[in-house]
């Protein structure tokens, strides 16, 4: 992939939102509270510059595969900075907040959390695209988003110079806990989201 | 461009690119990747590369990128601007496996280990330190000025100079 056109862009950045709006929205049911939604971004981003667009803060990070009608080869990746992740345990299992380790049940809450988001998110973009698209299990590490994102595109099948990044930002003011939504799909499942999406706005030209 | 503690600033190697200068570098975020580094200490300079993948199938456009490439080609650069083998020595990091059980394909941190100790060998570049494998990521600055030295942090909160 060199390059996406600004039409691509659009189609994938709806899809996005449609997806994230999906996820915001038992996030919201999920705290009790508001949950924001930015704007999505999608990035077709060189792996030499990842670092300029994800960083090195600890967060509690869960990855998904993306398996169903397209395949295997697409990730979703839940991340949280680590004090917001512990506001939100502490939250939803009801304890204390402030134990210095992160417990098993503090991983569970947030496995169960990045669950419940991702399954809508993806529920969200498959109804769009009239397809099936479901999360393998998911994966839990606190360590670096670019340590974690790396380690996922190097074991990618084929050899990739480039990626596309779609993120969407959530966020609750009154629990002052923020998140990203990742979006990693593969040069293959990429390619069919895009004739997918092509078909879709092709008819109403 | 990262500024640091100490205010200087700090050049950022990211996937697949290395550099050689006698300035700070770092690279942040080392997954399955390695960051390594090859220091003379005659010069006080050195090169760091952030590699991605164990073999270059051939590929010439990215050297920096396989661990069968970029070794090979930083000891050449070195040698050109007039660096000895006996002078230079190789620190390593990284090469995590951070989804353990995700699928076999995740391993590929232990395989660029392997790869980069093959090729250091090849090169008759001797390792001086390490600190792979493992399953946090790691961020490293090296300062070619403070005689090669290198500051890791590594995820689960532990920091370490070599």
């Amino acid at each position: 992939m060199e390059q996406l056109t600004d039409a691509q862009c659009d189609a994938l950045r709806e899809m996005g939102n449609i997806g994230a709006a999906h996820a915001a929205t038992v996030l919201s049911q999920m705290m009790n509270s508001n949950v924001e939604m930015s704007v999505p971004e999608i990035h077709l981003v060189d792996v030499s510059d990842l670092h300029s667009y994800i960083g090195d803060e600890v967060s509690a990070i869960v990855v998904f595969q993306i398996t169903g009608d397209l395949g295997n080869g697409g990730f979703v990746v839940f991340q949280m900075p680590e004090p917001t992740a512990r506001r939100m345990t502490a939250f939803v299992t009801g304890m204390q907040e402030g134990s210095p380790a992160f417990t098993d049940m503090d991983k569970s809450a947030i496995l169960e959390i990045g669950n419940i988001m991702v399954s809508a998110f993806l529920d969200g973009t498959a109804g769009l695209l009239n397809i099936l698209m479901l999360p393998s299990p998911p994966v839990f590490v606190m360590d670096m988003p670019h340590a974690a994102i790396e380690t996922i595109i190097s074991a990618q099948a084929l050899d990739i110079d480039s990626v596309v990044i779609f993120r969407t930002e959530l966020r609750s003011a009154e629990h002052e806990i923020h998140g990203n939504l990742l979006l990693l799909p593969n040069p293959l499942m990429l390619r069919d989201i895009l004739n997918l999406l092509e078909k879709l706005i092709a008819p109403h030209v | 461009m990262i500024r640091t503690l100490t205010g200087r600033n700090t050049d950022v190697i990211g996937i697949g690119e290395y550099r050689i200068s006698s300035t700070p570098m770092a690279t942040i975020g080392l997954g399955s990747c390695i960051g390594l580094i090859i220091h003379d200490r005659d010069h006080g300079y050195g090169g760091l590369a952030h590699i991605m993948l164990p073999a270059s199938n051939g590929r010439k456009d990215r050297p920096g990128k396989y661990a069968d490439t970029a070794i090979g080609t930083l000891a050449e650069d070195l040698r050109v601007q007039g660096s000895s083998k006996n002078a230079l020595a190789a620190k390593l990091v990284g090469g995590a496996s951070m989804f353990p059980g995700f699928n076999g394909s995740l391993n590929i941190g232990e395989r660029n280990i392997e790869t980069v100790r093959a090729a250091l060998a090849a090169e008759r570049i001797r390792i001086a330190a390490e600190d792979v494998g493992g399953n946090v990521g790691r961020s490293v600055i090296y300062d070619p000025g403070e005689m090669g030295k290198i500051s890791i942090r590594r995820a689960d909160g532990t920091c370490t100079d070599m």
